[in-house]
């Protein structure tokens, strides 16, 4: 799976189970800054919905790591 | 006499959870420290972190002979206990002084699930399961089973409803409306709340310790039910009475949709109210039994609170029950009622258990002046007692209760009350919501996107209203606002979405970011946090009618000095889900067309109104409720209480029907319904009356269209020559009415 297939993938999650809209959503938005305002709810949704769909645990992974779509990815990619 | 002159008495108990089946095993169990906690019986928890609950161990068959869900079915039992403890015997004479007013959190879950297991597996999902579906049904199952024609409600606040319930059933019994209710709460054990509080890891793996542990709670199902009556009429008819009911507060933290203030602002505010309402002080309270469920989040802003209220009392006992009953939700507040009563009885106080040898020399360390009853009962005079229930959406409740009589103070506010603000969103089928309607308001994507389509249609009619009314809530007026939202089937569609995952991909897949949108009260809940409201909060599932009973409720809230200024408001939603059940039901067929929306008014006292120089649209001159109880998902032979509930409006309005110039009724194109109201407005209203149809224009929008008919109507006396009074009335399934009469001002 390629870095862009896997942004892609965490980007329809998040759209989907998140309701963030998808034409505000950028790979590097901030995702816990004030324009998209996650918070530690949303953060345990994203971990699920990473373990859904890539088999990837992401329970107890250092804040940096949530920061955006590009950090979420590059994690997942570094633990496929 | 004043309503400060009423005394409000219990006179009979009603229990059943997993610590027995009723008052006296309950009771036993309890003080002896006993728990109902176990292993989960009631669904699969595979791969579930937590795998503990106290369930009620009596089958569904068992608790009544109807084909209800088992919130409602659990209930029955409890109120049966109750109704027979207090030897109360209803009959056709007196039937219409009693009502039923519950509290409940999760719905019909249990056969939400049902439902929608069968419909996956081969689409066989039974029709007769969607009836079952809504809160709406509970207090009317209950009314129906009993022959109870009084008012009903279901308040939907949660972990707060139980306590909300007694709250409301008082302040009615006091305001002369109603001799007596059934009071209390009711939920069952589903995989709903389960997987919910599983998703946002608030379960603890082993029993809850309350102030002890805080690792989280354990789930519990079961019903409370307490007969409350006026002193008066518990004399008349030789009852024996246990304590007096008090005064009650209740509050809005808007702060956080899950998580209580850290601070606990809200819940003293709650606790102060009902502490000044009975006429004490906070050296008075002998014992609190706490909400203390268990999180770290609650037991810190619990014990904070305590310990800033009750600092200069040195006899306080503090006790959270919810260590042997588990964490009982909507019930938990009814529950917690009824031993809170036995322990002014008896003068016990039941333990928090759960407590090592090593816990108990922290506690040592951290209790303060405050007696947290750890492992065992204490024995002592509870002359002053206090039940604290706190919920999702931030809402806060306390109750306290009497072992005597004591004089409470008359806070009754005779004002006239105005319509100073109407916020509408609504229309037939699915309306159009984009950014411009919520950004308008200032509300930002990252809030905005949290929210379902019930809660988002409430934010923005609730805004538009306030922005209408010229209010700007802030530090000063903020307590003093307060919400009451009336709805037929509440977020159902997040609710079945919700469920519908958790019956594919099982119970430890809940959605943490849904879950909790699934109370009824989180719409209420979130607008209360954007706008900054902090005063009464409370959602009310009652059918269609609900949104005419929120002024009706809203105007209560007034007169009993308890806020100045108030959102009336009704919403439902009009979704895929909403279609499709609606369709199943033939309602479609039948010739009505659904809508959706959020309709709030704004209904401000006249010193209120008078001192930020409001507009008027219309004044609120009477309000009725009345319930004639006929099985739910129908109305037929419920045509007296339509005509009780106009009577009643005119006669608190202080005039005749002959006097009303237009009428707005619920005819939706369903023809029993609509030949029903036809029958009746032709006996009571003149020719010369004009009637305006609001489903016509914004279709069977449930609750919506019920508080749409008072905008119109407002703005149509307000608009020119149009008459002096108008009267809006609607309906609820199972049989409940409310009326309201506007009178033109000037």
């Amino acid at each position: 799976m390629t870095n862009e297939e896997i942004c892609a993938k965490i980007k329809a999650m998040l759209v989907e189970n998140l309701r963030i809209p998808e034409d505000e959503l950028e790979n590097d938005s901030e995702l816990f800054g004030d324009d998209i305002g996650l918070d530690s709810i949303d953060s345990i949704e994203i971990i699920a919905g990473i373990d859904n769909l890539f088999g990837v645990q992401m329970t107890g992974a250092a804040r940096e790591n949530f920061q955006s779509i590009n950090t979420l990815a590059k994690f997942v990619e570094e633990h496929l | 006499m004043n309503n400060s002159d009423r005394r409000v008495v219990v006179t009979g108990l009603g229990l059943c959870c997993a610590l027995g089946d009723n008052v006296s095993e309950c009771w036993n169990n309890a003080v002896n420290g006993i728990t109902g906690i176990k292993e989960i019986n009631t669904f699969d928890t595979e791969g579930c972190y937590a795998k503990l609950g106290a369930e009620s161990h009596i089958p569904s068959k068992e608790l009544s002979g109807e084909d209800y869900d088992r919130s409602s079915l659990l209930c029955i039992k409890a109120a049966g206990e109750a109704l027979s403890d207090a030897g109360y015997e209803i009959t056709e004479e007196n039937s219409d002084r009693i009502g039923v007013i519950i509290g409940n959190c999760v719905g019909g879950a249990a056969s939400i699930d049902v439902y929608y297991t069968d419909e996956m597996k081969n689409g066989g999902g039974k029709s007769s399961d969607i009836l079952k579906m809504t809160a709406s049904a509970i207090a009317n199952n209950v009314a129906k089973h009993f022959g109870m024609n009084g008012v009903t409600a279901n308040i939907v606040n949660a972990c707060a409803a139980g306590t909300i319930s007694l709250s409301y059933a008082c302040d009615l019994i006091r305001a002369g409306k109603a001799d007596a209710f059934a009071a209390g709460g009711s939920d069952s054990f589903t995989s709903l709340a389960f997987a919910g509080f599983h998703a946002l890891h608030a379960l603890d793996e082993n029993p809850c310790s309350p102030f002890n542990n805080s690792h989280g709670i354990t789930l519990g199902e079961g019903a409370g039910v307490l007969i409350i009556e006026s002193y008066e009429h518990a004399a008349a008819r030789g009852a024996k009475i246990y304590c007096e009911i008090l005064g009650s507060g209740v509050s809005s933290d808007a702060h956080h949709i899950t998580a209580p203030r850290p601070d606990g602002e809200g819940q003293m505010l709650a606790i102060n109210r009902a502490i000044k309402k009975s006429g004490l002080e906070p050296k008075d309270i002998d014992y609190i039994n706490a909400h203390g469920t268990g999180t770290a989040k609650n037991d810190e802003a619990e014990f904070l609170s305590l310990h800033t209220i009750f600092g200069e009392n040195n006899h306080l006992s503090v006790s959270s029950t919810k260590s042997m009953t588990g964490h009982c939700l909507g019930a938990a507040g009814s529950i917690e009622a009824v031993l809170t009563v036995k322990s002014v009885c008896e003068n016990v106080v039941p333990p928090t258990i759960g407590y090592t040898e090593e816990n108990l020399e922290t506690l040592k360390e951290k209790a303060g002046n405050i007696d947290f009853v750890p492992n065992k009962k204490h024995e002592k005079t509870i002359n002053y007692a206090a039940s604290n229930s706190f919920a999702f959406g931030g809402n806060n409740a306390s109750v306290v209760f009497a072992k005597e009589p004591h004089k409470i103070p008359d806070n009754t506010n005779n004002e006239r009350i105005f319509v100073t603000g109407i916020g509408e969103i609504i229309g037939k089928n699915r309306i159009e919501i984009s950014s411009d309607d919520y950004k308008e308001h200032g509300i930002k994507m990252a809030f905005w996107r949290k929210l379902d389509r019930f809660s988002q249609l409430q934010l923005v009619g609730g805004m538009r209203a306030l922005r209408d009314a010229g209010i700007t809530v802030d530090d000063n007026n903020s307590a003093d606002i307060g919400i009451i939202i009336g709805t037929a089937n509440g977020p159902l569609t997040e609710i079945v979405n919700f469920q519908k995952n958790v019956i594919e991909n099982g119970t430890a897949s809940g959605s943490a970011f849904s879950f909790p949108n699934t109370v009824y009260n989180a719409a209420g809940g979130y607008f209360s946090i954007f706008a900054g409201i902090k005063g009464y909060n409370v959602t009310n599932a009652n059918g269609n009618q609900a949104g005419l009973q929120s002024l009706c409720y809203a105007a209560d809230v007034l007169r009993n000095g308890d806020e100045s200024i108030m959102v009336a408001a009704g919403v439902d939603e009009c979704t895929d889900v909403t279609e499709f059940l609606s369709g199943r039901l033939g309602l479609t067929d039948k010739g009505v067309v659904l809508g959706e929306g959020s309709v709030s008014l704004i209904l401000e006292t006249e010193k209120s109104a008078n001192a930020r120089s409001a507009k008027k649209y219309a004044e609120l001159k009477g309000w009725s409720c009345a319930h004639k109880s006929v099985e739910f998902g129908s109305i037929a032979g419920s045509e007296s209480a339509l005509e009780k509930a106009i009577l009643g409006a005119c006669e608190n309005a202080g005039i005749s029907t002959a006097d009303i110039d237009i009428v707005s009724g619920f005819a939706n194109g369903d023809k029993e319904l609509d030949e029903l109201e036809k029958n009746v407005f032709a006996k009571l209203f003149g020719e010369k009356c004009r009637f305006i149809n609001v489903r016509e224009e914004v279709g069977e929008a449930g609750a919506a269209a019920a508080a749409e008919q008072a905008a119109v109507l407002a703005k149509t006396l307000n608009e020119g020559n149009n008459g002096t009074y108008a009267l809006a009335v609607s309906v609820g399934s199972g049989g409940q009415y409310s009326a309201v009469v506007l009178k033109k001002v000037g």
